[in-house]
Order: structure tokens, then C-alpha cells, then sequence
């Protein structure tokens, strides 16, 4: 940090409307005048993103200059390449999106945000330096499958389609998985209609032939440490020989089994052999035909029903309806004079497969919606028909078909659960929960509701401090975040695809696989350049840890919402720089302000809070600090000025990595300088989180509970600091909370530790 | 419309009807394409007098509700106007279905004291027999057709529009027209028989 010489030069854009709605002489003067960080320049243009502007800037720079371009226009999140071409460290004053456009043009108070906004940049640039990357970890780009069924055996080959070097463990004695027990397939390239022959053995053939993959059949991973670019894996097969290897990434395509058919007792299985489940019917198709268990005789009428209580499952995918569908139509196939029926309470024919459900339709398999009261010992089942809207009995059957549901091998149901308890699966978007400590004590965890969500060991058993799971969203399956993160665990450079993730077909399950192979190449790079990966793709920094001052109280190692903290043997934390994806959440845990960025710290943050002109009490113009969160609010903010919305004067706003960033300190410094209000804006939190590190708008409302007795104790009001969740697409709504805050605020009255 | 209807038709769930229907009603074949979004029913214009509308006949028949489907109004209610059919999303041809249920239910004895019925059948019988439809004996055929005395009564009750359209030369009084080619005609129709029985 302290080798680079800083040289700062200010640039300040006068297009776009900025100069008809600020006075720029007097916002240059404030540049100039109003600091002793001295800066090199401070040059005015029609613009900087092109033109003369442009050229200036980059002269500037290429002749040694400046090196730290403070520019003041745009919101930072527009033009970045055209100023990450100009090689300095570019800090952005937001004008345009978050001043001009949201205040009236040529008042007194525009003009103050627009110095404040300045100010705060130049503070930025005060205290912050170009981000040297980390020591690269990279030791090997080899990738690790996990799972031989059709999701890893397609990983496996699109991996080595790309050039990579691959190794695939598969637990059972063979390739191929459940999909491989299956005579037909539903589509899974055009045309989407009819029954499709079944991929899986010449995706093993492939495989098998391919010289770049190596597999490993009768295996199971056993271990798992170290991180992106160097993951050192034990793998044990089945006559206990362990071999340890290096990877780059891993890919996990673990699939599902079926739900425990005991379960579907209700539904009449187990009292008449013609009651089977959809696997033991496809056992039937592709050992000698569809034929009664009973007698042999191929079924004249078949029923087939889509199982779907919410107390057994509680999901309903449209796999299950695919399924119906699949092997209605292969008994019509065998047999046209076959009457099927499907039966069921949601039909979903997802994506390409509504057409093969008119397929289905056209080739006269009849769909019944309704619930199944019950099943007879003689086959006969009474329907609660809601499109009849009366109760009907179905007699005559030949045979029943109950669907089963896939629950998804997030955990390894063949080995026992380990003693750290499998709450650990659920629990880590929750800040409260508490974690097993390997090395200290284990804290085994009961979960509330009695039986463990995901019974079984763990699939990699990761030797992280968060435990060795890979941690399931909701209903098992090993989600990261709803919306915007397919592939993703929360376990940086494990990517999962495939059924395991969310149920799906063989054909979504193929493309899953390619997504999940392209997930881990990224990362395999990332770790080679030193940089973080996805959602802050290309960031160099990493957090510090001054250990001096380290208390060795492990906030950060516990609250690092990818287990990239770990402890060393006296207890201090030690990063694993490639599982860190730079949310600072660390940051904003350490009571000591200890962990810093080069390019994002609590001093800066501080500095930048320091930075804005307050004015004193008797101009009776309040304050109110605005922390927003970079991904999703403070975009949101820059929309509501792309849509002219008016916003009061009062707010200041300071984008921040995530919530789980901010630090007490600053709330305590905003107030201490005489702001009158602290809103932190951040994502969604909860069990459908939308936070882009997991859990750090949680973290952050967590830690802003327990600031409403600090505040007490400094006679001020709670209602002072206020968390709001918003979404990338309130932009409409946001302004409205801000206002609101801001009368609430006028309301409280002045900050009494003004000057 | 030859093919027989399954044996086993009684109160009972029927599952061989829906297969029936499939293969002997003319545009039953796309009957399984409708996907219940009651669009025809939505659209029928005479819809309120029918019993059960078309979107739940179709699940009636789909559920082998032979009984219910075959003695609906919705069969006779059924004015032809042809806007179900082209509003149906899915293509399915459901004026054709349901004049297809009805020549069976007519055939079958299922709708024996309809009106509708009665009048369809009166047409019918003069159109065969003239290759024209004579007002006066369409009517008296279909009011009689309802018992001596309730023909009486029904005719009584027409008497004044009669007397009003003979006025208006609407109706002639004398012997019925007829085509020049009645045996032709016949012929036609004997021979169009002969193909449906052929063809199914």
C-alpha cells in the first residue's frame, strides 16, 4: 500500500445537463480551495467518456501525472470500460443519476449535494489505493466430477470438450445413474414431441473412449480441503484405498433418488402387485414389456397418478408431470387399443415439453384433474373431479402408475451423518445460528423440527470451518440464491448441476451440466488472475487482517457466508483468498476494525462520512447518511434518477459492498458528525434471500438491532437508523421510503451532537 | 354411425366411452386436445339453457359419463353458430362433437321427449320425404309428436301466426311442394348411407 505514490486528479464533466444545473465555477473552487488533499488537476470538460475530455484524461495519465482519476459525471455504473481503458484507479463522483436528475437545476442545495458527492470522492481516493491481487494459489486447472449419471457424465465430457483435464467419481459399480435404467426418454432435442431413445449409453461410450477423463467408479470423496486452484481431494474407493489428488474446481451432479414409497401407502401401494411406482414401471418397459405383475398380461387401461400432497413432498415438480406423460404415451405406443389416463392436481408440461403433452393428447391419453380420495385393494379409485366438480369412481383399471418425487442427494444417504449435525445444511443463511468448530468444541445442533432435512453424510465432506456440508436452500436442494445464480453453492468453486440443484428432465439436466462446466472454468481463471469470482467478477482486492490488534474473537471466521476464514493453530484467522468473493462481510463483523481493502476499508468509509459539509443547526437543513447496497439498491437509485423522480435534498449516499460490509463504526461516526438519520438499504434477507453474499443483509439487520441501545444510551432515537430492503426494480418505490425517512426525520427533529 | 356403443354404458364410471366416442363421433379424434379453459362455453351463446356447458360435457365424456352426456340439453341446445369452434384455442371441432353426440343420442333412445329432438326429427322426416320442408307439416308432425291432445293444444296456440303467415303469403294452403327429382334424392341419401355405414 504505501509504495504507490498517489497523484490525484479531478475531473469534472460538464455534460449531460451538469453544467446548466450546478454552478461549475463554484464546484471547482470547492475542489481547489475547500481541501488539503492537493490535487494534480482539476480539469473541466464537455466530457470525459469521449472526445477531447477523453484525451486529456488519458495524456494525464500516460504522461505520469495522475493515477488516481477522481471523475465526477456519471452514475459509476455506466461508461466502466471506456475508464478502465485509461489505466489509472478511476474513483466516480455521481452527478448525473443521483444529483442533477433528482433535484430541482441551480438551487443552493443541488449545489451542496453535488460538492458533498465530490468531496466524498476525493475522500475515497484519500484513503484508498489500486488493489494488489493476492499470491496466486493456482496449483492445478484438472476438474473434479462428482456423480457418473447423465449430469456428470455430460460435465465430465464438456469439460474435456474445452480442453480440461477431468476426473469422474461415481459411487455404484457403473456409469450412467438412474437415467440409464430408462427405455425412452421425454424429448430432449427437436423434435419435442414423441418418445426419444435414451442418451445415457452413448454418453458413457464417449466418456469411456475420452482419454482426457479418468473415472473412478465404486468411489466416494472423502475429504475435501484447500480452496479454488488448489482443492486437495481424498477420494476412497471401495476396498478402502485412498488416493489424494489436486483440483481446480468441482463439479457436483450427485442426482436424486426416489422419495421412500412407504410414504404412498395411501395411495394404495403395496396392497395389489398392479400398483407399482413409475421406476418399477420402467423396470417393466425395459425388461420385456409393459405387462401386469399379476398375470402377465400386457394393461388394457392403465391410470397413472401425478402424486402431489404437500405432506410428503413439499414440491411438486414438473418432472413428475413429464414422467405421467412419458409413460402414458409409451404404453399407447405398445399398444394403440390402450386407454391411459393421467391423473392429477397440477399439470406442469414445462418449457418444450407442452408438446409432448399434445403429443400425448393427439395419441388419446386422457388428463383428469382432481384429487385421489382413494385406491382400492381391487384397483378401483374414487376421484374428487374438479373440473367435474363431483366425487367419480374409476373401476375396470389394469394397473396403477404412482409417480414418485426426486429428492435431491444433497448428502450421501449410504453413510452416516456426521456428528456435526445436519442442520448445518440449512442454517447458514441464518446469522444467529451456531456452527461446528473443528478443532474446538463441536457444537452438535438439534434441528427444531426433529428429523434432519437431509439424512446422510456429507457428499465432499469439506474440511471448512463452516462444516462439511454443502449448504441446501430450500427443500434439500443445494441452491445458492433464487434468482440470479444458477450453479452456485455457497461453497466458492463447487458448482452444482443436474437434479441435485432443482428437479429437472434429462434434457434440462444436460444443459445444467454445461452451465455448471463453464461456472467452474471461470473460476479456475479467476484463481489463476488472483480475482474474485461472480457477482464481483474481476475485483483484485481481497480483505487484510491486521493481526496486531486481532482479538481472536472469530467473528469473521464465523460469519463469512463462504467459509473463506479459517483459524490457524492459535486462533487467528487465516484467508483462503480463492473462496473469497470480497463482500467484506469479515469487515464489517471485526470489532476492531481490523480487516480492510485496499480499496474499501473503515477508515475510508469513515473518511467519506467526514467528508460531507454539514451544516450546522441553526440552517435547519437536515442530514441523512444512505448506505445502499451496490448490487441491487444503489442501482435502484440511479433508475429513480433516469426517471426523474424528485427526491428530497437531505440524503447522502455511499454505495457499499454489501450490507454485511458495514460496520458499527460508521453508524456511530455518522451520528457523532451530526447526521441526522442512517438508512442502510440492502437486499431481501430470509429463507428466499435475494443478498448476493448469502446473508449479509441478515447480518446487517442482525447487527443493527443491537445498535438501538448504543443509541439510547446516547440520549438519541432509535428511530434514527433505519434497515429497508429493496429490490433491483424499486426504483418507483424507493424514493418514496427516502422521502418518508426523511419527514420521519424532520419529525425526530435535529441530531444534538450537531455542531 | 354404425359402430355400437360399449355394452357396459350404465351409472357406472365408463372408461371405454371416452375411446368410443374418439373413434365414432365425427371430429371426436380431437376431442383430447381440449384442455378445459372453457373458452366454448365462455362463448355459447345459447349457453345458459344448456345443462352442462360443452367444456364440461367434453370432461363428462372424457370420464365416461356415457348416461349424463347422452341425455344432456346441451346436445339439443346447440344452435350451430359455430363461435365455439373458432375460438377454440386448441382446435377442437366442438359444434361437430356435439351434433355427433346428438345423432347418437337420437339413435340410441336417449332423447326421445326432447323437443328439440322432436323438432330435429320432423325436419328431418320432411326434408326426406319432400327434399323440402313444408311449414304446416313440420309443425303439426312435431306438435303432435307430443301426444293427440297436446298437439291439439299446441296448434291452437300457433293458430293466429299461421292464419298471419298465409295472410303474408309465407305459407301456401294445398299440397305440399316437392322437388322435380324426388327419387334421386332418395338415391342420394340411400347411397350416403351406404358410405357412413362403410366408413364409420
Amino acid at each position: 500500500m504505501s509504495d504507490f505514490e498517489k497523484k490525484p486528479g479531478v475531473y469534472l464533466c460538464e455534460g449531460c445537463g451538469i453544467s446548466e444545473a450546478i454552478d461549475m465555477d463554484e464546484l471547482e473552487e470547492d475542489v481547489t480551495g475547500g481541501f488539503d488533499f492537493s490535487v494534480s488537476h482539476c480539469r473541466r470538460a464537455a466530457s470525459f467518456c469521449t472526445g477531447e475530455g477523453m484525451e486529456q484524461l488519458k495524456k494525464d495519465v500516460a504522461g505520469g501525472e495522475v493515477n488516481q482519476a477522481i471523475i465526477a459525471g456519471c452514475s459509476p455504473r455506466v461508461m466502466t470500460r471506456e475508464f478502465d481503458e485509461v489505466g489509472a484507479q478511476i474513483i466516480r463522483a455521481n452527478l448525473r443519476e443521483q444529483v442533477i436528475w433528482t433535484q430541482p437545476a441551480g438551487t443552493e442545495d443541488t449545489l451542496m449535494f453535488a460538492k458533498d458527492n465530490v468531496r466524498m470522492a476525493m475522500a475515497q481516493a484519500e484513503n484508498s489505493t489500486p488493489p494488489t491481487p493476492h499470491e496466486s494459489t493456482m496449483v492445478s486447472c484438472k476438474l473434479l466430477v462428482v456423480g457418473g449419471g447423465v449430469t456428470g457424465l455430460s460435465a465430465a465430457l464438456e469439460a474435456a470438450k474445452t480442453g480440461a483435464e477431468v476426473v469422474l467419481v461415481e459411487k455404484s459399480d457403473h456409469l450412467g445413474g438412474w437415467a440409464a435404467k430408462w427405455s425412452k426418454v421425454s424429448p430432449h432435442r427437436p423434435p419435442y414431441r414423441g418418445l426419444q431413445d435414451n442418451p445415457v449409453p452413448g454418453l458413457i461410450a464417449e466418456v469411456e473412449a475420452n482419454d482426457a477423463i479418468t473415472v473412478k467408479t465404486d468411489t466416494i470423496v472423502t475429504s475435501t480441503g484447500g480452496m479454488p486452484g488448489k482443492f486437495t481431494v481424498k477420494t476412497t474407493n471401495a476396498g478402502g484405498e485412498d488416493e489424494w489428488d489436486v483440483f481446480g474446481a468441482i463439479v457436483v451432479a450427485t442426482g436424486w433418488r426416489p422419495y421412500d414409497t412407504a410414504k404412498l401407502e395411501y395411495l394404495g401401494f403395496g396392497k395389489n402387485d398392479d400398483i407399482i411406482t413409475d421406476i418399477e414401471f420402467e423396470e417393466l418397459a425395459a425388461n420385456g414389456g409393459i405387462k401386469r405383475k399379476s398375470d402377465g398380461k400386457a394393461p388394457e387401461i392403465a391410470a397413472f397418478i401425478i402424486t402431489s400432497d404437500p405432506d410428503i413432498m413439499p414440491y411438486s415438480s414438473g418432472v413428475s408431470s413429464v414422467v405421467a406423460i412419458k409413460q402414458a404415451q409409451m404404453l399407447v405406443d405398445a399398444n394403440p387399443d390402450a386407454m391411459a389416463y393421467v391423473i392429477y392436481e397440477e399439470l406442469r408440461a414445462h418449457g418444450t415439453t407442452e408438446d409432448f403433452y399434445r403429443e400425448a393428447q393427439e395419441k388419446g391419453v386422457i388428463f383428469q384433474k382432481g384429487t385421489v380420495k382413494s385406491v382400492g385393494d381391487d384397483l378401483a379409485i374414487t376421484v374428487e373431479d374438479d373440473l367435474l366438480g363431483q366425487e367419480v369412481s374409476m373401476t375396470g383399471l389394469d394397473m396403477i402408475v404412482l409417480t414418485t418425487g426426486m429428492v435431491p442427494n444433497s448428502t450421501n444417504p449410504d453413510i452416516e451423518a456426521s456428528d456435526k449435525g445436519n442442520s448445518q445444511l440449512k442454517d447458514d443463511i441464518n446469522p444467529t445460528a451456531s456452527f461446528a468448530k473443528p478443532g474446538l468444541e463441536v457444537l452438535t445442533q438439534n434441528d427444531d423440527e426433529g428429523e434432519p432435512a437431509q439424512p446422510g453424510g456429507p457428499l465432499l465432506n469439506l474440511q471448512y470451518r463452516q462444516g462439511p456440508h454443502i449448504p441446501v436452500l430450500a427443500n434439500g436442494f443445494t441452491d445458492s440464491h433464487y434468482i440470479c445464480f444458477p450453479y452456485e453453492t455457497r461453497r466458492t468453486g463447487i458448482y452444482t448441476c443436474g437434479p441435485v440443484r432443482r428437479a429437472m428432465t434429462i434434457g434440462e439436466a444436460r444443459e445444467d451440466a454445461q452451465g455448471a462446466v463453464l461456472k467452474a472454468i471461470q473460476s479456475m481463471r479467476a484463481s489463476e488472475e488472483s480475482s474474485a469470482v461472480h457477482p464481483r467478477a474481476g475485483d483484485l482486492s481481497f480483505p487484510k487482517f491486521g493481526l496486531d490488534i486481532c482479538t481472536k474473537c472469530r467473528r469473521c471466521t464465523v460469519e463469512c457466508p463462504f467459509g473463506a476464514i479459517d483459524e490457524d493453530e492459535q486462533d487467528y484467522p487465516i484467508l483462503n483468498p480463492t473462496r473469497c468473493r470480497r463482500c467484506g462481510t469479515c469487515m464489517g463483523a471485526c470489532p476492531v476494525r481490523t480487516i480492510s481493502f485496499d480499496n474499501y476499508s473503515p477508515v475510508m468509509v469513515s473518511e467519506m462520512i467526514g467528508a460531507v459539509e454539514m451544516p450546522d443547526e441553526f440552517e435547519e437543513k437536515p442530514r441523512i447518511l444512505v448506505f445502499a447496497c451496490e448490487n441491487d439498491a444503489y442501482p435502484a437509485l440511479d433508475m429513480a434518477g433516469i426517471n426523474r423522480q424528485q427526491m428530497n435534498s437531505m440524503m447522502r449516499f455511499i454505495p457499499v459492498r454489501c450490507l454485511g460490509s458495514v460496520t458499527l463504526l460508521w453508524i456511530s461516526t455518522a451520528l457523532e458528525k451530526g447526521y441526522d438519520g442512517v438508512m442502510l438499504m440492502g437486499c431481501k434477507s430470509g429463507d428466499d434471500y435475494q443478498c448476493h453474499f448469502v446473508k449479509g443483509s441478515a447480518m446487517a439487520t442482525e447487527r443493527m438491532a443491537k445498535v438501538g441501545e448504543t443509541l439510547q444510551s446516547l440520549m438519541l432515537e432509535e428511530e434514527r437508523v433505519k434497515v429497508e430492503e429493496v429490490s433491483i426494480a424499486d426504483s418507483s418505490r424507493i424514493t418514496g421510503l427516502l422521502n418518508d425517512f426523511g419527514t420521519e426525520i424532520e419529525g425526530i427533529g435535529l441530531n444534538p451532537f450537531k455542531m | 354411425m354404425t359402430a355400437q356403443l360399449p355394452e357396459t354404458a350404465s351409472r357406472k364410471y365408463d372408461l371405454k366411452f371416452a375411446r368410443w366416442v374418439r373413434d365414432n363421433v365425427y371430429g371426436g379424434g380431437k376431442m383430447n386436445m381440449c384442455m378445459q379453459c372453457g373458452t366454448c362455453s365462455g362463448s355459447c351463446p345459447n349457453g345458459v339453457e344448456m345443462d352442462v356447458g360443452p367444456r364440461k360435457l367434453f370432461m363428462m365424456v372424457r370420464a365416461g359419463m356415457k348416461d349424463e352426456v347422452l341425455r344432456s340439453s346441451t346436445l339439443w341446445e346447440c344452435t350451430s353458430c359455430y363461435r365455439c369452434v373458432v375460438r377454440c384455442p386448441r382446435g377442437v371441432p366442438v359444434t361437430y362433437i356435439v351434433q355427433g353426440l346428438a345423432a347418437v343420442a337420437a339413435r340410441e333412445g336417449y332423447a326421445p321427449k326432447i323437443e328439440n329432438a322432436s323438432f330435429a326429427r320432423a325436419f328431418w322426416w320432411s326434408a326426406n320425404t319432400f327434399g323440402k320442408t313444408d311449414e304446416r307439416l313440420v309443425t303439426m308432425k312435431y306438435f303432435f309428436s307430443f301426444g293427440f291432445l297436446e298437439g291439439i293444444r299446441k296448434s291452437l296456440a300457433n293458430l293466429k301466426i299461421a292464419l298471419g303467415m298465409v295472410k303474408a303469403g309465407r305459407m301456401h294452403i294445398g299440397m305440399p311442394h316437392k322437388i322435380r327429382d324426388s327419387k334421386g334424392l332418395q338415391a342420394m341419401l340411400k347411397k350416403a348411407q351406404e358410405i357412413e355405414a362403410r366408413e364409420g
